[in-house]
């Protein structure tokens, strides 16, 4: 199912992050006004869609998960989610390319604080888009009394990233226009693809955190 | 006199200051010579090469870095500085080939196969052409055999590699070993960067150095190029 969803909106604090700034540091002037002039530019290069596809969970056996389609996840953290899931969200959303293009040429022409700001912005605005496809999964799921986990992406965790090809072969990433590269990695490279875990309100998907129980504290990704 | 542009070069790259119009790191200062209206000063006082790269450019950048290791400067930071740098060398340039001054090296940088990520490696070659290095950009997602060819083709002292994913860091291993296989490891030093390699790693697969930051990278290589046992430059 391919939808496109324009209007997203780009949170500065975010791209500020995605810069390297912490949380609690104001950056310089000159940077936040870029950031507000790209910011301005991007939306004129995001072109948001999305796919995406629900699939049964047919059983889960130690740390594999098995789906129906002949599609098998195999790591101990999507499996703990998974087997509290009736049903598993696949999908693969992205920005496009054209921001990136634009990013490549500033660094090109020796502009490399506005490329390194664009790109920031194009990796916000592309959590962005995720976060929509969730905030919609999330709203359909609630009416059928069901709730939905957090999105989990291979390549985290215990999850090879060699797994992206069985989430593309689920979805379909061609609608998209997303593809894999040898090494799994997605082209555009401003792109999400991930699970959810659909299960029942009782079940406790909703905060599913393996972070919980990992000792690597260093971890950039920790929830 | 001479002193004085000098020191506006240099306070201008920590400032992070391409031109006139550019706002600084500290605000107020628009309108302002900036490095490339500095530099161009400077060569029209007839101010030697050496000393605007060495006490404008490279002092300057000597600074951001300790900034940037203090966590004063953050990344956009050290790029704004390194942009400005970059902006001066590409005015220097052509007085540099004219003048016969020779660089201190040549090195080829690259993001190593199946890697896409190439922002580390951008900065790591703009901080080494402001160190007076000649580098040879291959780009990102770079076979071994791609970089084997670029060391026949451009007799580099250095090669470069980066890598953010623990799936592609392999690459810098079997790029090494692809420079074995072709009889070239002992004529370049290798030095590798990337999220997610370590000195230990770089270690591991027979690299010459490790860089954790585009600065770390810049002193390594210039370590490496002052080593005794640098066999660099040897391409027969």
């Amino acid at each position: 199912m391919l939808v496109t969803c324009n209007g997203i909106e780009i949170d500065r604090k975010q791209v500020c992050r995605y810069l390297g700034y912490s949380a609690d540091y104001k950056p310089p002037a000159r940077i936040l006004s870029l950031i507000d002039e790209y910011v301005e530019h991007a939306h004129h290069l995001i072109e948001p869609a999305y796919s995406y596809t629900i699939k049964n969970i047919e059983r889960v056996e130690g740390s594999s998960v098995f789906i129906e389609g002949s599609i098998v996840f195999r790591s101990r953290v999507i499996a703990q989610l998974l087997e509290q899931c009736s049903k598993v969200l696949v999908f693969i959303s992205t920005i496009g390319n054209r921001l990136e293009k634009k990013a490549y040429r500033l660094a090109e022409d020796g502009l490399i604080v506005q490329s390194a700001v664009l790109d920031a912005i194009g990796s916000s605005a592309a959590e962005r888009v995720a976060d929509f496809v969730q905030g919609r999964i999330g709203e359909m799921t609630d009416a059928q009394g069901l709730c939905i986990s957090p999105r989990f992406s291979p390549g985290y965790c215990d999850w090879d990233i060699s797994h992206q090809k069985m989430l593309f072969r689920a979805v379909g990433g061609k609608s998209t226009g997303v593809r894999l590269t040898e090494g799994c990695l997605m082209i555009p490279r401003k792109s999400v693809s991930a699970i959810i875990g659909i299960g029942l309100r009782s079940s406790n998907v909703e905060h599913y955190n393996p972070c919980k129980t990992c000792n690597k504290r260093d971890c950039p990704s920790r929830r | 006199m001479t002193e004085d542009i000098l020191a506006l070069i240099k306070g201008n790259v920590i400032q992070g200051r391409v031109t006139q119009d550019d706002e600084g790191f500290d605000e107020g200062v628009v309108g302002q010579p900036g490095v490339s209206e500095l530099t161009e000063k400077a060569l029209a006082r007839g101010i030697g090469l050496r000393d605007i790269i060495n006490k404008g450019l490279t002092e300057g950048m000597d600074i951001v870095g300790q900034k940037f290791e203090a966590k004063e400067y953050y990344i956009p930071d050290m790029l704004a500085s390194a942009e400005a740098v970059g902006a001066a060398m590409e005015i220097l340039e052509p007085h540099l080939a004219k003048s016969g001054i020779k660089s201190k090296g040549k090195i080829i940088v690259a993001t190593v196969e199946g890697d896409l990520h190439d922002i580390g490696k951008n900065i790591v070659s703009i901080l080494l052409r402001g160190a007076g290095y000649m580098v040879k950009d291959l780009g990102n997602d770079v076979s071994p055999q791609t970089i084997v060819a670029a060391v026949i083709e451009e007799k580099p002292q250095f090669v470069g590699l980066s890598a953010l994913l623990t799936s592609t860091m392999i690459h810098m291993r079997d790029t090494i070993q692809a420079l074995t296989a072709s009889g070239l490891r002992d004529k370049v030093k290798i030095i590798i960067g990337g999220a997610a390699v370590s000195e230990k790693f770089a270690q591991s697969i027979g690299a010459d150095g490790y860089g954790a930051d585009g600065f770390q990278a810049v002193r390594v290589t210039e370590s490496l190029s002052s080593s005794k046992e640098n066999k660099g430059g040897d391409h027969g």
